[in-house]
């Protein structure tokens, strides 16, 4: 299950994670928060392939997508 | 709840209440600039076994350096203005063997700090420096610097620049660090493997990112970040462009001023005895 979480009190609504998702998760919303910048809101959960780049180019550290799983190697048919 | 996995090094919490969000304006660069920094410090913990304790943070003063000891759950130092390299300097002397990070700005680096700049690099010291290069005076309203490009309009030469910009990484070439890239904000998987390289590779390493300054240029941080891959090309494609040039522009390891030094005094000891 992924799950995309944008922290409300951090983002100050810059658009830079709609602009780098490269499957286009992501979509500018009318939520504002307490500061008055517009969130970003998840369009299209099945489309996200978990490259993280959201997480990588955000300034203000607020948004967070679920680790990968990590696939076991040679033990995994243990 | 999911929680951004680099705010693990983050102080959110001070003994004057909350430090997070940081006071960086929104979509500014030098914010997307400590998050490569801190991806390329995770991936080095976690894959080299370094030690937390191994870094040590330090800048000057200017809004990219005001990322170090305010917010960040790391050794670091916040120093005065174009003197984070003398300080980098003198901890490194202390003890050789920290992984020191200079967080500096353009105006830090170029103007005030610019001999400290050159002599660095000379001394070859095993420093990483990353410069975040706006090409203005962000934190006094956007005034000209020495980075700015030429015709430029600010508020302090509104009918344009007359002046040539300095090129930061021909710069500490000819100063002589061992290790020189150049990326932007716009490029942030490049610009992790460039910080990582920089803080692994022994001597001076210099990575000069070139940043957004949305407020005092007037455009949205999505424009702005779009026009930093326009006027870029690969250093390998840039032979007939006159874009910027950006990779790795110069590697050449040479004796770091501390592996010179370590040899003195075992001169000096022979000698004496």
């Amino acid at each position: 299950m992924i799950e995309i979480v944008i922290n409300p009190n951090y983002c100050k609504g810059c658009s830079i994670c709609i602009e780098f998702c490269p499957k286009k998760v992501l979509r500018p919303s009318n939520n504002i928060n307490a500061k008055g910048y517009a969130l970003p809101e998840v369009v299209d959960l099945d489309t996200c392939t978990q490259c993280k780049l959201c997480e990588i180019v955000c300034p203000d550290l607020a948004i967070a997508v679920t680790p990968k799983e990590k696939r076991g190697g040679r033990n995994a048919r243990k | 709840m999911l929680k951004h996995p680099m705010l693990k090094y983050i102080n959110e919490e001070g003994p004057s209440g909350k430090r997070f969000p940081h006071l960086l304006c929104p979509g500014c660069g030098a914010g997307q600039v400590l998050n490569y920094t801190l991806h390329a410090v995770d991936d080095l913990i976690n894959q080299t076994g370094a030690k937390k304790e191994a870094f040590v943070f330090i800048s000057g003063v200017g809004c990219s350096s005001r990322l170090t000891s305010h917010y960040l759950n790391f050794d670091s130092a916040w120093t005065l203005h174009g003197r984070a390299l003398p300080i980098a300097t003198g901890v490194l002397l202390a003890n050789p063997e920290l992984k020191i990070i200079v967080f500096t700005g353009d105006g830090d680096a170029a103007a005030i700090g610019g001999n400290h700049f050159i002599h660095a690099f000379r001394r070859n010291i095993n420093v990483t420096v990353i410069c975040v290069n706006n090409g203005l005076y962000g934190m006094t309203g956007g005034q000209v610097a020495p980075t700015t490009p030429p015709f430029t309009s600010t508020p302090t030469t509104p009918y344009g620049n007359i002046e040539d910009a300095f090129d930061l990484c021909k710069l500490a070439e000819v100063a002589g660090a061992s290790y020189i890239s150049r990326w932007t904000t716009a490029h942030p998987i490049q610009t992790t493997k460039a910080i990582k390289k920089g803080i692994t590779n022994k001597g001076a390493s210099f990575i000069e990112i070139l940043s957004q300054c949305p407020v005092h240029e007037h455009q949205t941080p999505v424009e702005m970040t779009k026009a930093l891959k326009e006027i870029t090309v690969s250093i390998k494609k840039s032979m007939d462009s006159n874009k910027i040039p950006v990779g790795e522009l110069h590697f050449a390891p040479r004796p770091t001023w501390t592996e010179r030094y370590e040899s003195v005094i075992e001169k000096a000891n022979e000698m004496i005895s």
